[in-house]
């Protein structure tokens, strides 16, 4: 029963970013059982003794490296799936996506101007994410005038803008690389994507943008299901729609920002996951925010889980991990869009 | 027609306290073009308005300016007294609704969904909205029809059944004031009548103000209490429906012939959009002259006008169903009043029409001293040659209340005429006889 299934929706998906945690810190170089990772945590939120038999190296590689990363990963994950939805209910178009509209790119070139003014090519994590999210937001607002015509965003205007837009950004980015010296391993590091070896000052830097986005969205929640029916609709039920526009786009960007500051170009994620959960939990933003955050952050910490192991002890980008699976799906949603398209025709 | 003055003594009529809708010298349009030029009209509570027009005549755009949709270049707005551009979206969404042609959602959501959605103006902040939001939400899609599809995706449904849950999401909003976009267009006809049922009670009932586009004159006619018909961008003539639905109108602003005439016991208007009577058309000039009388000449004239013919009728008595009949083709007709007989004056004019007819046709009416004359001056033009058709489905003898001369007088035709057997027939010679063009 559908009604059931969206209610327990909620809950289940809870309860696998729980199970996604403990896995993502139980694999690597050396095995740590979700058990053990457990009463560890409980030991360290002051609920419980510390747990006899587990030898100090263990609580440091959770504490030190395994944890930082797998909560980074569900950060980055939660924000770019939130983002995604944020994008898909303001361009009225379930095809948007930070990575395929172009506002990741623009993230990108926001963080790499910064990286290459950086004193010292010291990565301060504030003023990349910073200058990300003024890149974002300036990609995401030109996007969505060249891509709108009418009362929406059809999907190959808006694919071709984004398209075209990523594609100045990336030569401006190689430009930029071309002319950078020594920096260009770090900028090139960053670019691909990635979780590796960020620690908890990452962690620290890009928090507070993930959860004030986050909560934003959350609380536009009833009014993102007004803009899916059209600009003039939401008009005519209240909503003051160029305000919330700007507002949502800055919310959009603030949380790609976010996520490409510390992690690069992570693409599909964003797409894919309110696509998949809408399905489950419907199409009300209220049920479908909570869901996705929940569904990304799950999602990226496996997709990154499949990077560092896949293929061990090297380390595949993260990005091309979460491609490989979205690319796919973004093909077969292109194709569907189009036959249904044909069929209205 | 001459655009009419809807000043302040209509205005008055919408109440101290400004219920209602209140528009006044208003243009508006996109861009360069401009849609509505000096718009004047008001919609009272308690009533429902009805806004008719061919298309591009600006109707959706006058309910758009009402709803805050597109600010006016000049003009007056007023909103239970309030100019809606002066106020949040929010507010201006608690005073009036609007229920547009069409909402397509660009993701699948429930239908109950949909319809909470109509209780945004009300609610504060996110959440999952008060009882009293649920409560109305229940009300309106109750009032729709739609509650038995509650928890079906929108996009499942049918045309019809989307209609009317946009519908309840407009009477979820809970507002004074209600603007319908051509509510009826993909509803069958139960639906339609209990939708406008629904919205004409919403008026009288529970005092909103009603403004709705239609298409069709015929439910405009029955559903409004008063009506404007805008061309061009103006309003060309307004007030109830049977001042303003008329034969005049339907010609002037939709440009086509129709039949206007009283049906049911309200007597309001009907429209019946008619054959094309415009005689120059198909034959010429060719005309045909009728005499008939106590309905017997009714499908005569009604098969000749269809086939191209121009149609005189007469001598006929005023109020006589041929007379109605004629009238409501829009044919040339000669009458005198009920009961009198037929002067010399009227009798000449027939004889001028007859003598110039193509063709002329002598029904089996009822002949009395009232009307005898006609005979007469049947029988002398068919003399001069004029091609004559009888219509004989009913004896002489039988309708003949002059005491003998009617027979006479009619046999004596008979032997310069064809005398046939329906209407059908009458008017297929008559065709045959002078071909179309």
């Amino acid at each position: 029963m559908p009604a059931t299934r969206r209610r327990l929706a909620i809950p289940v998906l809870a309860g696998i970013l729980v199970g996604a945690v403990l896995v993502g810190v139980a694999f690597g170089a050396v095995w740590i059982s979700p058990w053990t990772s457990l009463r560890l945590i409980l030991w360290k939120l002051h609920l419980e003794g510390r747990p006899a038999r587990v030898p100090l190296s263990t609580e440091l590689i959770l504490f030190q490296l395994r944890l930082p990363r797998v909560l980074l990963a569900a950060l980055v994950g939660a924000a770019l799936a939130t983002a995604g939805a944020v994008f898909q209910a303001l361009f009225r178009n379930p095809m948007a996506d930070p990575a395929i509209i172009g506002v990741s790119s623009g993230a990108a070139l926001g963080g790499i101007v910064v990286i290459l003014l950086g004193a010292g090519g010291a990565l301060d994590a504030m003023g990349v994410s910073g200058a990300a999210f003024v890149g974002a937001l300036l990609t995401a607002f030109l996007v969505y005038r060249l891509a709108r015509l009418g009362p929406s965003v059809q999907v190959a205007t808006l694919l071709l803008a984004g398209i075209a837009v990523a594609a100045i950004i990336s030569a401006a980015i190689s430009l930029i690389m071309t002319f950078s010296g020594q920096d260009i391993r770090s900028i090139y590091f960053w670019l691909l994507g990635g979780l590796g070896a960020r620690g908890w000052q990452a962690m620290a830097a890009v928090t507070p943008f993930v959860f004030v986005g986050m909560a934003v969205a959350m609380a536009s929640a009833s009014d993102l299901n007004l803009t899916a029916l059209g600009e003039e609709r939401a008009a005519q039920l209240g909503l003051e729609v160029e305000r919330f526009k700007t507002l949502m786009l800055g919310t959009g960007s603030l949380l790609t920002a976010a996520a490409v500051s510390v992690s690069g170009l992570i693409g599909f994620v964003g797409l894919m996951t309110p696509h998949i959960l809408r399905l489950v939990v419907g199409a009300d933003h209220r049920r479908l925010l909570p869901a996705s955050i929940l569904g990304g952050a799950s999602f990226m910490i496996l997709a990154d889980l499949a990077a560092r192991t896949a293929i061990r002890p090297e380390e595949i980008p993260v990005g091309a991990v979460t491609a490989v699976l979205g690319g796919p799906f973004f093909l077969y949603l292109l194709r569907r869009e189009r036959r249904a398209a044909g069929a209205r025709a | 027609m001459p655009a009419r003055d809807f000043g302040s003594g209509r205005e008055a009529m919408t109440g101290a306290d400004g219920s209602g809708l209140v528009i006044r010298g208003l243009s508006a349009g996109y861009g360069e073009q401009l849609v509505l030029r000096g718009v004047s009209a008001v919609a009272s509570a308690g009533e429902v308005t009805g806004l008719i027009g061919p298309n591009g005549s600006g109707k959706t755009t006058l309910v758009r300016v009402a709803s805050r949709g597109l600010k006016p270049r000049s003009g007056v707005v007023r909103v239970q007294g309030v100019d809606p551009y002066t106020v949040s979206s929010r507010r201006a969404a608690r005073l009036v609704s609007v229920v547009p042609q069409e909402v397509v959602p660009a993701f699948s959501y429930s239908v109950l969904e949909m319809v909470l959605m109509g209780r945004a103006p009300h609610r504060s902040g996110w959440g999952w909205g008060s009882s009293e939001d649920w409560v109305q939400s229940r009300r309106a899609m109750a009032a729709a029809g739609v509650q038995h599809l509650a928890d079906r995706p929108l996009a499942e449904l049918s045309g019809g059944e989307r209609q009317r849950v946009i519908l309840a999401q407009a009477l979820a909003q809970d507002a004074p004031v209600l603007l319908l976009d051509e509510p009826t267009t993909h509803l069958d006809l139960r639906h339609v009548v209990e939708i406008l049922g629904l919205v004409r009670s919403l008026a009288r009932h529970s005092g909103k103000t009603v403004l709705a586009i239609f298409h069709d004159l015929n439910l405009a006619s029955a559903y409004c209490d008063r009506v404007y018909a805008l061309a061009e961008g103006e309003v060309v003539t307004s007030g109830t429906p049977g001042q303003v639905i008329t034969r005049d109108l339907v010609r002037d602003v939709f440009g086509i012939e129709a039949d206007v005439a009283p049906a049911g016991l309200a007597g309001r208007p009907w429209v019946t959009v008619g054959p094309a009577i415009a005689a120059e058309d198909a034959r010429g000039m060719a005309r045909a002259h009728v005499v008939g009388g106590a309905g017997r000449g009714a499908a005569v004239m009604r098969g000749l006008a269809e086939s191209g013919f121009a149609v005189s009728v007469g001598v006929l008595h005023a109020g006589d169903t041929d007379t109605a009949v004629a009238e409501r083709l829009n044919l040339l007709r000669l009458t005198v009043p009920p009961f009198s007989d037929i002067d010399a004056r009227t009798a000449g004019d027939c004889a001028n029409l007859m003598e110039g007819a193509s063709v002329l046709v002598v029904c089996d009416a009822p002949f009395g001293p009232g009307n005898v004359e006609n005979l007469r001056l049947a029988l002398q033009t068919a003399s001069r040659g004029v091609r004559t058709l009888l219509l004989e489905q009913v004896p002489i003898e039988e309708r003949d209340f002059t005491g003998g001369e009617a027979t006479r007088l009619w046999r004596s035709l008979a032997e310069r005429a064809a005398v046939l057997r329906s209407a059908e027939e009458i008017v297929s010679e008559a065709v045959s006889a002078i071909p179309s063009r």
